[in-house]
């Protein structure tokens, strides 16, 4: 899986921390980052590197919505669903969102081109409604722009 | 207010790049306390200017410092919350991903008042491009001498990690932050100890919000009476509101700490949308207890807003128009709070997920007659029965919002009908 490319990174992950067990989250980002998601190997190697036990990465993986344990879409969609949003409008845009993808909350699309998430509040409230696909956020959203936003992705 | 503070460069290209900051007078302040002042002096600053916490406790800044052990052998931690998750609030996004460097110089400033060495921010996950802001600049006040062994060639070192979170709400209570920051869950602890004594790795730790380490080197720069000045009695300087929902321009605004409600709303966010009537506004991000449109009279400070049987919270301001159905914003932010409590203790684990699914009902046309009283209780039981404040947050707006606007959820029942299709929302309770 090509986590053993990671270790020089790893090395130095562990080292910026008093104790070892803090670089789990870090670790595990990397691991995702690099895979995609989190994989049983994934967890082995972050429990080596942080000194803890595997459970515990576990433990930490199934905590945060963040780590995902098995495969999602090229592009993962955060959709926010918090006050703000909802206030604005985000229901019927999500509604848009699931019927043109064709997918509901936590599912993929065949094709493995976008994977679904509803979002709690993701704190761009000020440009509501809004969603975060891979890295960046997308705010003020209307159906045109949700077109275009997911259109212009490969 | 005559000049924007801690909003200043916000609307300046590249502010996050440390030669425009350094354009704009960052470390200037820093460079002039790390060179001439004592640790003490700051402290006394701090305390004097009234500086209070900005993630939503609002506990004065100076004190919080105070706790801290002395003549202690252990290392002093520093750790940033940069964990914005409060439903309405945006303000800290805003500072890391636009002004990063204001709240470094701020960090370098609070950390030689307190004496530490490594200080820790820990952002939220989602936060990914404020996160690549953010390390840059760390990573440019490295390169200057301004961070490392010897800052500002004081011989005082300060190294910063930015450490991510990854996408969990009660990380924001500080204990549960800490621990998250040790590599396990995000599961608060009990206190006492508190932090200051028994923190990070076990040794003394002062955890304090971005928005507050951002306010230090003002302070210390203007003096602290004229920061003091700048807010009401016991509660000094501005405060960045976040406000959203129905008003025509919502937005992040730096206003003094004690303007009122109504004036934020109709003055600086352009008024209630639409020409619609107002209905209600939630003044403190999702935990703070709703205020009715006749309640808006209300100063916009800890004291004001605790008198007024709510909280200032994290300053995000929700407005909602006539056309909002209670119902539904009861229902969302039932979801949230069963979404995100950790799970730690009974009555929030058990109340926050039993709740929503009662609200769930309630919101499908299926709900019966004792549902508000039930509702009522299961929140009760909640309140300052755990080990964090998350239950009281998670109960407060199933009190306010069936408390003050119960003749409407009795009709919704009454009605049995649903506001929310299934085809928007999966709703199996």
């Amino acid at each position: 899986m090509g986590l053993a490319n990671l270790d020089n990174e790893a090395q130095k992950i562990v080292a910026k921390y008093e104790e070892k067990r803090a670089s789990v989250l870090p670790l595990l980002h990397l691991a995702q980052d690099k895979i995609g998601y989190v994989t049983p190997e994934a967890m082995e190697w972050t429990a080596k590197w942080s000194e803890v036990p595997v459970v515990h990465v576990r433990e930490v993986v199934t905590f945060y919505s963040m780590y995902h344990q098995k495969p999602v879409g090229r592009h993962h969609i955060r959709f926010c669903m918090g006050t703000s949003c909802v206030l604005r409008g985000c229901e019927t845009q999500l509604a848009y969102l699931k019927k043109k993808l064709n997918i509901q909350d936590g599912e993929t699309t065949p094709d493995a081109k976008f994977s679904l998430e509803e979002a709690e509040c993701l704190c761009n409230c000020e440009a509501a409604p809004m969603m975060q696909v891979d890295k960046d956020y997308h705010v003020d959203l209307t159906e045109k722009k949700i077109d275009q936003i997911l259109g212009g992705l490969k | 207010m005559t000049e924007p503070i801690l909003s200043r460069n916000f609307n300046v290209p590249n502010a996050w790049k440390i030669s425009v900051a350094e354009g704009r007078g960052a470390y200037e302040t820093a460079k002039k306390v790390l060179t001439s002042s004592k640790p003490e002096e700051v402290v006394q600053a701090v305390t004097a200017s009234n500086l209070r916490g900005l993630g939503g406790a609002g506990f004065p800044t100076g004190k919080k410092w105070s706790f801290l052990p002395k003549n202690n052998p252990k290392p002093v931690y520093l750790v940033i919350n940069a964990d914005e998750g409060e439903p309405g609030t945006c303000k800290d996004r805003y500072i890391l991903e636009k002004d990063p460097h204001q709240m470094i110089e701020g960090i370098l400033i609070s950390a030689f008042a307190i004496n530490s060495h490594k200080v820790y921010i820990y952002i939220r996950g989602e936060y990914v491009r404020p996160f690549e802001n953010l390390q840059a600049a760390v990573d440019e006040a490295y390169a200057k001498g301004y961070l490392g062994q010897s800052v500002f060639g004081t011989g005082y070192a300060v190294d910063i990690v930015v450490h991510r979170g990854a996408g969990a709400y009660i990380c924001g209570e500080e204990t549960a932050l800490l621990n998250s920051l040790e590599g396990g869950r995000g599961l608060p602890r009990l206190k006492p100890p508190f932090p200051a004594i028994v923190g990070l790795f076990g040794c003394p730790t002062i955890i304090n919000n971005v928005e507050t380490i951002a306010c230090v080197p003002h302070i210390l720069k203007n003096g602290a009476e004229w920061f003091a000045n700048l807010g009401i009695p016991g509660c000094g300087g501005t405060h960045l509101f976040s406000i959203s929902g129905h008003v025509e321009k919502p937005g992040v605004y730096e206003l003094p700490m004690g303007i009122l409600l109504g004036e934020i709303i109709q003055k600086h966010a352009g008024g209630v949308w639409k020409g619609r009537k107002l209905k209600a506004v939630i003044p403190g991000g999702i935990s703070a207890k709703i205020l009715t449109a006749a309640e808006v009279d209300v100063k916009m400070d800890y004291d004001s807003l605790k008198n007024a049987g709510t909280m200032l919270g994290s300053a995000g301001i929700m407005v909602m128009d006539e056309t909002t159905c209670m119902v539904k914003m009861l229902f969302y932010a039932t979801k949230f709070f069963a979404h995100e409590s950790c799970g730690q203790c009974s009555p929030c684990r058990e109340g926050t997920g039993w709740a929503h699914k009662i609200v769930t009902r309630i919101i499908s046309g299926h709900g019966k007659p004792g549902d508000l009283d039930e509702l009522l209780r299961i929140a009760r039981n909640m309140e300052r029965r755990t080990i964090c404040v998350f239950a009281d947050a998670a109960a407060w707006p199933i009190l306010s919002y069936i408390g003050k606007f119960r003749a409407e959820f009795e009709e919704y029942i009454a009605k049995k009908e649903a506001v929310i299709s299934n085809e928007v929302r999966d709703l199996r309770f």
